[in-house]
């Protein structure tokens, strides 16, 4: 009888080990905005809420405190200035004009102004007063918030990569 | 068993033997199996095969380590192996949302992810090397991760000084000093606002028992039929800074009585000159003209009225003061005209400036207020109290002290009781399982405790004594954050030598100019110093900008030199010995360092010059894009049309070399300008003497817009 209480105890045992084995959790649901460090209302529906990454959050920071004077039909302050000017500036949220831009267009005109780049010249230069990484940080909340959605173009692949 | 015993074993005993054997070895070769398949270990053979798939296989792998990577900072405590699965943090090449976790990159921020570690920020339990260990609470680990809408917690819990990249934390600190969240509870880093409650040592001369119950039941705010926040009748989405305290009708009716009997100090003047209101009071355009008085005296720059427009009311005006849509029905008319005349000696601590009346001016305002600012229905619905009596006094006075008002409120002979809160200093870094959630059905974990707490406070404790305060989600959110960034004192000496302090802004003039700034309470919308308000330009350098003539005409008559900008300074009335005793202080004192009047030579100036400053103006940089000189530009900067007279020619040229300089954060933009170019643009701007002319109370009635940070 007790060999048989021995037996069972060492099979009991082994299931025991094999049964801490993993279990696959299920992935908690994400919420998006909770995940977002900020947040931007969609130019068109004000119901949609973009959520923003951190670097998108302080380009948003920026375009509220240098931009959106003359590029958004509303400032913080009331009016916008964007109906004294000819050309009319662009809209930040235009996407139709904007997306078609590469990165490093953009990263120009606002670093080296409206003039550097056969523009008007009454887009300012903000090479000194940005650093790269602040006008880099404005151009990924411009892709946030560009209406239609920025679709980044696929990277071609380099004829020397290793495969 | 002997040794010589042992070839006798029976055919049972050889048998468990032999299974016993075979059930061990493969117990043993369950465990190398079952480390092979690791939770850790599938991500890194994921991070190789999703390296295969992409071009620039041989940068990812550059830097791949097949164990368990280790972030190990003994200074500050803090161990985390978060880098095992996520393996791409630091390869700029993974950044952006189309890279699939964990292998993204971390966005670029001030510090170096491989020398700070995760969880110093994101929380979490560091050394797992599960997914639900690492991330979530567990009954070994309490901390679960932080969700990112609430990280700015942890740049607040090092950073007491406000950073420019945490604006929700920096409005969570602000709502917890402006709702003086102080005044009960300790706090962290945060400071007890000057203006608490108003002090209701008098408040019996101010307004009727009838409106003190009223304002008791319902501070401010009510809920409509449609969900919407109604205040006083009309929908608003301030906050009001009373909240609501649940007191029954006995309650209300004792504190009622207890506060209509406060009258410390009687009325101030009130008389107004009988000449004045014979003369006046049959003119049927009294209470237009009163109206017209109100508007150009600038009263809606601090305080906000209800307009309704194409069938929808909205708050239009400051949040500074108190709104003012009935306040006709609330306040005693004699302590209004008192009031007017002298806020500080009704509440020494007020915002509100002492305005030059003439005894004309005031009876006209007034009048306006009390029949047109006032609503005959504000007090429907109330019982009518009469005398209070000795009992309600008596039970009055003990609420007030037991529901904490004196915590906000001072009444004089009354002192507010110490700590009437929990200390919350250290609130941010409790785990769980030392938070009491009640019978509430939330998340147990902290972020969900503190925003439970906040909406609702009966919700994880039914005998709470916190009053009931309304938020908005962004509100919300931003106070959560403010109180997650509380850990209390910091544990290591590593960790309280990275505390970056608060600087303290101070301003304290002196002398005359004292008295007349504190008479006009400057500060309530102006910076000095770093002190102050932020509604209207920073006038620490003042004295370097403008010119004294001109400050002492502006101070007399201001006038808007921002066209989009609502002109919001008030008409003081100011005698000119007071005008001239500001101006001089701030030629004087507010000067700026390296801004010296006498390094530019004004004769040098030259036609000629100008003429180049002009060419430069208009085509070279087009500033016209956001000034205005004459009657045509932008609305962005400020109105140039005057600036001869204004600006002082070092200023000028000091601003177009560097304006950050001078005014960190102005929207000014910074050039290449040459040395000459400054020199011919400050000799053009120089020659721009027009004077502006006065706003019309005509374009004032129309123009209603709040602005928001109209200082930079």
């Amino acid at each position: 009888m007790k060999i048989r209480i021995w037996l069972g105890m060492i099979l009991i045992g082994s299931f025991l080990g094999t049964g801490g084995c993993r279990k696959k959790t299920e992935s908690p649901k994400v919420d998006l905005l909770l995940s977002a460090y900020d947040s931007e209302p969609d130019s068109v529906d004000p119901q949609k809420v973009i959520p923003l990454g951190y670097q998108a959050a302080q380009g948003k920071r920026i375009y509220y405190q240098h931009c959106v004077w003359c590029h958004a039909d509303a400032s913080p302050a009331g009016p916008s200035n964007r109906s004294n000017l000819t050309p009319v500036p662009t809209l930040l949220t235009d996407g139709a004009t904007l997306n078609a831009e590469s990165d490093e267009y953009l990263q120009n005109i606002i670093t080296l102004g409206g003039s550097a780049m056969g523009k008007s010249a009454m887009m300012p230069p903000y090479g000194k007063m940005l650093s790269a990484e602040e006008i880099r940080s404005l151009i990924a909340f411009t892709r946030a918030v560009a209406e239609p959605p920025y679709q980044p173009a696929v990277r071609p692949a380099s004829q020397y990569a290793a495969r | 068993m002997p040794a010589e015993d042992m070839g006798k074993l029976s055919y049972r005993m050889r048998l468990v033997f032999a299974v016993s054997s075979a059930v061990f070895l493969i117990v043993l070769a369950i465990s190398p199996f079952k480390d092979s398949w690791r939770e850790w270990k599938h991500y890194k053979r994921g991070y190789l095969s999703f390296a295969q798939s992409r071009p620039d296989t041989k940068v990812l792998i550059s830097d791949y380590r097949p164990g368990i990577d280790q972030i190990w900072l003994p200074e500050l405590n803090a161990t985390d192996r978060c880098t095992t699965c996520h393996q791409g943090i630091t390869i700029a090449n993974l950044a952006g949302n189309s890279v699939p976790q964990p292998f993204r990159a971390h966005p670029p921020i001030p510090h170096n992810v491989r020398d700070w570690g995760c969880v110093i920020c994101h929380r979490g339990q560091g050394p797992a090397t599960e997914v639900a260990e690492a991330h979530e609470s567990t009954l070994a680990w309490e901390q679960p991760i932080l969700p990112t809408r609430f990280v700015q917690a942890s740049c607040g819990s090092c950073h007491e000084q406000d950073l420019a990249e945490t604006p929700q934390l920096t409005r969570g600190r602000q709502l917890l000093a402006s709702l003086n969240c102080e005044g009960c509870h300790r706090l962290r880093n945060i400071d007890r606002p000057a203006m608490l409650g108003p002090d209701l040592s008098s408040v019996g001369t101010k307004v009727s028992r009838e409106w003190i119950y009223k304002w008791l039941k319902e501070p401010q705010t009510t809920l409509d039929k449609d969900g919407n926040i109604v205040v006083n009748g009309y929908v608003s989405e301030e906050e009001p800074r009373m909240p609501k305290f649940r007191l029954d009708d006995s309650e209300l009716k004792a504190l009622s009585a207890y506060l209509s009997v406060q009258a410390a100090t009687p009325i101030g003047a009130s008389k107004i000159d009988p000449g004045v209101v014979a003369r006046w009071s049959k003119n049927p355009e009294l209470v237009s003209l009163g109206e017209v008085r109100f508007r150009q005296m600038f009263c809606s720059t601090c305080h906000a009225l209800s307009v309704t427009r194409a069938g929808e009311s909205k708050l239009i005006g400051g949040n500074i003061g108190p709104e003012l849509t009935k306040v006709g029905s609330k306040v005693k008319p004699e302590w209004l005209i008192a009031w007017l005349r002298d806020p500080q000696g009704y509440l020494p601590h007020t915002s509100m400036p002492r305005y030059g009346w003439s005894d004309e001016d005031l009876y006209k305002v007034t009048q306006y207020i009390t029949t047109k600012l006032s609503d005959s229905d504000l007090l429907n619905g109330v019982p009518q109290l009469g005398q209070p009596t000795d009992e309600e006094l008596q039970q009055g006075r003990r609420l007030f002290l037991e529901k904490g008002c004196g915590s906000c409120h001072a009444i004089s002979g009354v002192s507010p009781q110490k700590d009437f809160g929990p200390d919350l200093t250290a609130l941010g870094g409790k785990n769980a399982s030392e938070l009491s959630f009640g019978t509430s059905k939330i998340p147990q974990n902290l972020v969900s405790y503190i925003q439970a707490k906040l909406q609702d406070p009966l919700s994880v404790n039914p005998s709470a004594r916190m009053p009931q305060y309304k938020w908005n989600q962004a509100d919300l959110d931003a106070v959560t954050t403010a109180l997650l960034s509380m850990k209390g004192a910091p544990s290591t000496s590593a960790l309280q030598n990275l505390v970056v302090p608060k600087t303290r802004a101070a301003f304290s003039p002196a002398g005359n100019f004292a008295q007349v700034y504190d008479r006009y309470k400057c500060f309530v919308c102006h910076k000095f110093n770093g002190y102050g308000g932020d509604l209207a330009p920073d006038l620490t350098y003042e004295g370097s900008r403008a010119q004294r003539q001109w400050l002492k005409d502006f101070l007399k008559n201001p006038q808007t030199l921002r066209p989009t900008l609502v002109l919001r300074m008030p008409q003081f009335n100011m005698s000119d010995k007071d005008a001239a005793t500001l101006a001089d202080y701030m030629s004087v004192v507010l000067q700026h360092p390296s801004a010296n009047p006498e390094s530019v030579d004004t004769k040098q100036f030259t036609p000629a010059l100008a003429m180049l400053g002009k060419q430069l103006y208009e085509v070279k940089y087009q500033c016209q894009a956001c000034h205005t000189i004459g009657g045509s530009g932008g609305y962005v900067g400020p109105n140039l049309s005057n600036a001869g007279n204004w600006l002082t020619p070092s200023w000028t040229e000091s601003w177009l070399r560097n304006a950050q300089a001078l005014l960190p954060g102005t929207m000014e933009p910074r050039r290449n300008f040459t040395e000459e170019e400054i020199k011919a643009l400050t000799a053009y701007l120089m020659t721009l003497r027009a004077a502006i002319k006065p706003q019309t109370s005509a374009s004032l009635a129309g123009s209603s817009a709040t602005v928001q940070g109209a200082g930079k």
